[in-house]
């Protein structure tokens, strides 16, 4: 859109207001995840740490997240950009609640199909959850949503013996659950509190300033290929990364379960072979 | 405590013995013994030999190929890593039959967890069973926007006298009477006082003749059992009883246990805190686990009080510390007004409201 500029005010007078441009940007380009994920590297492979202590919104961005993920990219000619994929979600708090999923997911389908802009400020809305949004428009696209609502899969364990139960039991698992949607898994959500930390391990955290002794793993991003693959990417990311504290981090989500009746042998059989499980994954890899 | 040590004391005498067999036997005492005070109520981790019983291709000879690598219970199977285990097979002469006792290991652990659900399921169960009981005071139910929901661990923090244990037994007047559920209350305080709960049963009701009145008042008394603990042992004692009655569904009289009550929860845990070691933490932990997991599977509402310490700047907060922090759902704080029998209760923490929203109650003597 070339424009012939009349004269110097012309070219110094703005186009448009930060606030409309936002707006244009975002249609025309929309993020495939909210912020403050957007600039985060979540690919294949990737294992993104969100840390944080108890009234952060951890878990209010895990939740955004998923409704992004398993929103279709369009359906019956409205654009929702979401990237059409399931999202398994391992709950070690036990505290994670169902309605507040299911009013996102509303919120986002009712947004878009309004045409409202509701991607700029979403995370600044205020949900009363115990109102019906049936005020707003009782035409929303129900079988998306019951869609959408099924492609979300969810666990809570107990303690770490279930947890351990569910990742040896979890590459069949997405076979089966790809099969049976016929689309792949594309983020897996783990989400716990740590409790208290062991002076020995706090020390490799120490690098924050705050005492920041709630941590939540959020690792992502599976490409279906091989069923090891999954597995191993997780593991290279982890040793990759040089710093310790994400093998500290596993080491302590085991350990720090509260399973009562552990003696310190237990735990320490636990660790290693959770950690030689992740690291002799990466043998079939190197084979081919 | 001890169930840790039990085990500690049998590995180490497995190691010092070669053969694995009189071992097992008294390696399935100890577990067995375990998990009738254990947490996984449903996954025994019986050794391999009692599998065998149900699933007929774990025979000696797996059996045998798994002591070799040290593997002698399901627990064990647990912490090994399989896909080592299969490279092993693969050496083995009977390869394909071990591969096919691997792979009903592999269905076994997987039911050793929890199912897996997806959202509709979740939100099925959610709108069909986990209902909200109002408590009998209108300034709280306001302020939850209808009560103490079902599924959620409730939390009361208030300084002494600020009014919890008088919540508590409104609650359970409340819920014994009007919503005709049971109420397992666990005192630790000697605060339970029926007289009290009389007294509010009898506030709100239509005067009626005695005789009814009497034997109305009987039964709603019925639906409430009253567990006078003082250390943290034996809450853990009535708590896996009461997981075992609900879910083998004994049914007191005529009513289910819709409410659990804990009077109070820093009185349990503060003894065992401290002292450098993790097992306090741990302890408590674990409790507040268990009631979560009492919550959500057997639809209960679980109310636990606690109270406040001196903070930062003269502030008091919540005791129990940092890792009780996150286990209760809701967090709500009491506040008694001198003199008046004017109560303030306000958000501390919940999952769909913002905190600091506050209200006033009154209770009447």
């Amino acid at each position: 859109m070339e424009k012939v500029v009349g004269s110097p005010r012309e070219w110094i007078d703005r186009n448009e207001s930060a606030k409309t441009m936002l707006a244009r940007v975002l249609t025309a380009r929309p993020l495939l995840l909210l912020p403050p994920l957007h600039r985060v590297p979540l690919r294949v492979g990737n294992v993104v740490e969100l840390v944080g202590t108890s009234p952060s919104a951890k878990t209010h961005i895990l939740i955004q997240a998923a409704v992004s993920c398993v929103l279709p990219k369009e359906w019956n000619g409205v654009h929702y950009g979401g990237l059409d994929r399931l999202v398994m979600f391992i709950d070690l708090d036990c505290r994670f609640d169902i309605l507040r999923l299911s009013k996102m997911l509303k919120h986002r389908i009712n947004g878009e199909s309004n045409g409202s802009l509701k991607k700029i400020d979403q995370e600044h809305m205020d949900f009363d959850l115990w109102n019906n949004d049936t005020k707003k428009s009782p035409t929303y696209d129900e079988e998306l949503y019951s869609l959408c609502m099924r492609r979300f899969l969810f666990i809570r364990c107990y303690d770490s013996f279930q947890f351990l139960a569910t990742l040896k039991t979890l590459h069949y698992r997405i076979r089966k659950e790809q099969e049976l949607h016929g689309i792949s898994v594309h983020i897996l959500m783990i989400d716990r509190n740590l409790g208290k930390l062991d002076t020995s391990n706090s020390r490799s955290m120490s690098s924050t300033s705050l005492q920041l002794p709630y941590r939540e793993y959020m690792p992502s991003v599976w490409q279906m290929i091989l069923s090891f693959e999954p597995m191993t990417m997780i593991a290279r990311s982890i040793f990759q990364n040089g710093c310790s504290h994400h093998r500290v981090l596993w080491i302590n989500l085991l350990s720090k379960r509260p399973v009562s009746s552990w003696s310190h042998e237990l735990r320490e059989d636990l660790v290693c072979s959770l950690g030689s499980f992740l690291i002799s994954n990466m043998m079939p890899i190197k084979s081919t | 405590m001890e169930v840790g040590l039990d085990i500690k004391f049998f590995q180490r005498e497995r190691r010092k013995k070669e053969e694995g067999g009189v071992l097992i036997h008294q390696l399935y005492i100890v577990l067995h013994v375990t998990t009738a005070r254990g947490e996984r109520g449903k996954c025994e981790m019986a050794p391999l030999k009692y599998l065998e019983q149900e699933y007929p291709i774990l025979d000696s000879n797996f059996q045998n190929f798994c002591a070799t690598h040290g593997i002698f219970s399901e627990e064990d199977l647990l912490l090994h890593d399989l896909h080592v285990l299969v490279a092993f097979a693969e050496q083995q002469s009977t390869s394909e039959r071990l591969k096919q006792g691997i792979t009903q290991v592999l269905s076994i652990i997987d039911g050793q967890h929890q199912p897996w659900l997806n959202g509709m399921e979740l939100l099925e169960d959610a709108q069909l069973n986990k209902h909200v009981l109002s408590t009998g005071c209108e300034g709280i139910d306001l302020l939850l926007q209808g009560g103490l929901r079902m599924g959620q661990l409730t939390e009361l923090v208030g300084a002494s006298s600020s009014g919890k244990t008088q919540v508590c037994l409104l609650a359970t007047s409340n819920v014994a009477k009007k919503h005709m559920g049971g109420v397992v209350y666990l005192d630790t305080g000697n605060s339970f006082s029926p007289q009290r709960v009389i007294d509010f049963i009898r506030q709100n009701s239509d005067p009626a003749i005695d005789q009814a009145k009497h034997r109305i008042l009987q039964k709603v008394m019925n639906r409430i059992l009253c567990h006078s603990v003082f250390d943290i042992f034996t809450m853990f004692d009535v708590l896996h009883q009461l997981e075992l009655n609900l879910r083998s569904q004994i049914q007191k009289g005529d009513c289910q246990v819709q409410l659990l009550i804990v009077d109070s929860m820093s009185s349990l845990v503060t003894p065992i805190l401290g002292g450098g070691g993790s097992q306090g933490h741990a302890l408590m932990t674990s409790a507040g686990f268990l009631l979560k997991k009492l919550a959500h599977e057997h639809n209960l509402v679980v109310l636990v009080t606690n109270h406040t310490v001196g903070g930062e700047g003269g502030i008091s907060k919540p005791a129990l510390g940092e890792s009780w922090k996150s286990i209760p759902h809701v967090r709500l704080r009491l506040s008694h007004d001198q003199g008046s029998s004017i109560y303030n209760v306000s958000v501390f923490k919940h999952p769909s409201m913002a905190s600091g929203k506050a209200a006033r109650f009154t209770i009447y003597d």
